[in-house]
């Protein structure tokens, strides 16, 4: 009886513990089971163009990769657009240069299984994921890419600030830009216009002078959902603090008696002068919606939020994007978000230089093109058009010298961080008197 | 007999390596890196260093790991009573001979078969919903002001009573199941002695469940300690505190998040095998509260 207690026992535990060991990874391959297929199975292939690679036939008349198969691991799942324009493009590679490209799609998870797999050396030779992450996580597994895109001329026609973040974290250029992302305060410009405000704030006077239209207007000046509270508080926090000051209080404490107090004192004004639409912070994206149903007018997000509101709405909003109000004093006036989710090479690929000129195809020209129109995103060649609905996104990521990242110096304390989030949605209920009573909670935290 | 025995060897072997392989092995691996220094989860044994304790020492040193701790706690006894309770009330009345008792066993049933995602899709976006929801519009019926049932107070209740929906039909069933095996003789006896249906429930129903009751605790014990999905569910884009539960603690820690770049394969072992000492010693005590009375019937 006894003995017997002791085996269940041992397996109840067993079960648990590899339950808790397994969680993660399991989804992702089983869904890559599912969904790898070869790009040779696309409907049809595109003329490449636009693309770097050679389409030049070696000696003997063969193709220049013949023989050569690449693996990609997609961070997109195969219903989605973006994984419509790689299959495209695939096509279009496999028939310019010989060469096979097998795709699985691994989704969003992918990040739960890149590392386990470039320890083990799994045989795949392009990934997708974060830049940040592939710079911060996976360096180590990644090829240097610097002298190949020297080779295109890859400056002339990508992101600075992106290309310059890369190298500043590694030393060296590791990923390409495959969909850039840049943060700031989107609006609807139809309510703009009929709210009768004629130019895009730059300074927080000028911001607040445009909230009061638009409520006078009858619109709900700023969504805001829970999820994106330490977003948009962060960009209030930059302006007054800057990154570097951010990481080292919320690394060690004391944001009493300092510009914080006044960033959130200055969220609070917004919410006592009635400038959050109607339920804000609601439950993401019920608040980002309204935007889409006319109920409000402006929301601080990435360029993604644009296709979801018409995407969940149903509607054309007539999207603008300007940069976050300039503060009083402020020590990071300019900064914008800017982020990518981009590709690498597996430092121990075969073939990097044939996985180089396929992700140039994709990455430029008509296939990038393709993209930013099918997946409204931003073009990742800068001498692409950006889609109507995220006009002005390429030059305002042209000219972030500084590019912030996500709540980066918050994160920078990855055990308070889901208390500072949630500190943030408080924030944006109103939970807090002034900005000195915040400041002493997030004190309180240490 | 000697051949019996190679036989049985022979045929136990696939399922015995199965075991270690894919049981034994990743426990093994995971209490050891607990009190190793380890980034990556796959990091190979060199890249390990010795930290002793001190993962531990993280893990409970950190506010976050207390509130996820907390906040399991709770879901565990406060949803586990109002779960088993719920679950023990429908099964009694389902078998107590009412009409309609394969529809409302169905009904009950069906938000097991439901994709938690969906069931919590539905909960969020249309039930808890501040401007349309079918909770702010029976408030709005009734005269009420709109409650922000998705608000940082209320976040953590609203996870906890969808929850509770998706899982009680699942231990409805088991009690169900346990009911009925017990024989009808012993309540027809009951009722010609003249007890009510309080006293036979008292009497026989509970006393003779013992073995279900304490198997449904640790069911739903295991079901609370892996709480996950419904903590993603209800914090998109980054993990929240009013919602945090241990293994979304776990995972962050090992995985890192959305900015987070920062990852900690030993202090996530180090919660993996507290979480599993807290399942062990739940299991003892109930198997102290509920000792089998080996009876048969």
């Amino acid at each position: 009886m006894k003995k017997k207690k002791i085996f269940s026992l041992m397996m109840a535990s067993a079960l648990c513990l590899s339950a808790l060991t397994g969680c993660g990874s399991a989804p992702a391959d089983s869904a890559s089971a599912d969904n790898t297929q070869s790009s040779a199975q696309s409907s049809e292939s595109q003329p490449a163009a636009s693309s770097q690679a050679s389409s030049e036939a070696q000696g003997g008349g063969g193709k220049q990769y013949e023989g050569v198969e690449l693996t990609m691991w997609s961070m997109w799942t195969s219903s989605e657009p973006q994984a419509q324009v790689i299959q495209e493009a695939a096509a279009a590679f496999e028939e310019q240069t010989g060469a096979k490209i097998k795709i699985e799609w691994k989704g969003r998870d992918i990040n739960n299984v890149l590392s386990a797999s470039l320890e083990a050396g799994d045989k795949f030779d392009i990934f997708e994921d974060d830049y940040q992450r592939i710079a911060n996580v996976y360096a180590e597994y990644t090829y240097d890419l610097t002298d190949m895109a020297k080779a295109v001329d890859y400056d002339s026609f990508s992101y600075p600030c992106l290309n310059n973040q890369v190298i500043a974290w590694t030393g060296n250029l590791n990923s390409i830009v495959e969909q850039p992302q840049v943060g700031g305060v989107f609006y609807d410009k139809d309510a703009f216009e009929k709210a009768g405000v004629a130019a895009e704030p730059k300074t927080w006077d000028e911001f607040l002078e445009v909230c009061q239209k638009l409520k006078d207007s009858g619109v709900g000046p700023i969504a805001q959902d829970g999820a994106y509270c330490d977003f948009a508080f962060y960009h209030q926090l930059v302006r007054h603090l800057g990154e570097d000051k951010i990481t080292e209080l919320a690394l060690n404490g004391g944001w009493s008696g300092t510009e914080a107090e006044t960033a959130a004192q200055e969220i609070i004004d917004l919410i006592n002068a009635g400038y959050f639409v109607d339920g804000a912070p609601d439950e993401f994206p019920s608040s980002e919606n309204k935007i889409g149903f006319g109920m409000a007018a402006m929301i601080v997000c990435a360029n993604y939020v644009t296709a979801e509101v018409n995407g969940n709405t149903g509607t054309e909003v007539n999207w603008g994007l300007f940069n976050y109000p300039a503060v009083e004093n402020g020590v990071e006036n300019t900064a914008a978000y800017a982020g990518a989710n981009s590709l690498a090479i597996t430092s121990y690929s075969e073939n990097a230089q044939a996985a180089f000129d396929f992700i140039m195809m994709l990455t430029t020209g008509e296939f990038d093109q393709k993209m930013a129109d099918t997946a409204k995103q931003i073009p990742a060649d800068t001498r692409n058009t950006a889609p109507a609905i995220l006009t002005g996104t390429v030059e305002t990521l042209l000219s972030a010298e500084v590019p912030m990242t996500w709540c980066g110096g918050l994160h920078a304390n990855s055990d308070l961080k889901t208390s500072f989030k949630s500190m943030c949605v408080e924030l944006f209920e109103g939970k807090y008197a002034s900005g000195a009573e915040f400041c002493e909670a997030l004190d309180a935290l240490y | 007999m000697k051949k019996n025995k190679a036989m049985i060897f022979w045929f136990s072997l696939p399922s015995l390596l199965c075991l270690l392989i894919m049981f034994v092995y990743p426990v093994c691996r995971t209490v050891l890196m607990s009190f190793f220094k380890v980034e990556s989860v796959t990091a190979g044994l060199s890249d390990w260093g010795f930290n002793g304790i001190g993962n531990y020492t993280k893990i409970f040193g950190s506010q976050t790991f207390r509130t996820a701790m907390g906040n399991m706690l709770l879901i565990w006894l406060v949803g586990g009573v109002i779960t088993l309770l719920l679950a023990m009330l429908m099964a009694v009345v389902i078998t107590s001979g009412i009409r309609g008792k394969k529809f409302f066993r169905a009904a009950i049933y069906m938000p097991n078969i439901i994709s938690a995602v969906a069931l919590a899709t539905m909960w969020i976006q249309y039930i808890f919903n501040y401007d349309y929801g079918l909770l702010n519009e029976m408030a709005k019926l009734f005269g009420g002001d709109k409650i922000k049932w998705l608000g940082s107070d209320m976040k953590f209740w609203s996870m906890v009573a969808a929850f509770i929906f998706g899982s009680v039909g699942y231990y409805m069933l088991i009690y169900i199941s346990g009911i009925e095996g017990i024989p009808l003789d012993f309540f027809e006896a009951a009722t010609l002695d003249g007890a009510g249906k309080v006293k036979q429930f008292t009497k026989i129903t509970l006393p003779l469940l013992k073995g279900v009751i304490k198997t449904s605790i640790t069911f739903w014990s295991i079901n609370a300690t892996t709480f996950f999905l419904w903590t993603k569910m209800f914090s998109p884009i980054d993990t929240e505190e009013s919602t945090i539960v241990p293994v979304v603690y776990l995972y962050d820690t090992v995985f890192g998040g959305k900015g987070v770049v920062t990852r900690d394969a030993g202090a996530g072992a180090a919660v993996g095998v507290v979480l599993t000492l807290i399942i062990i010693i739940v299991y003892e005590i109930t198997e102290k509260l509920f000792k089998s009375d080996d009876l048969e019937y």
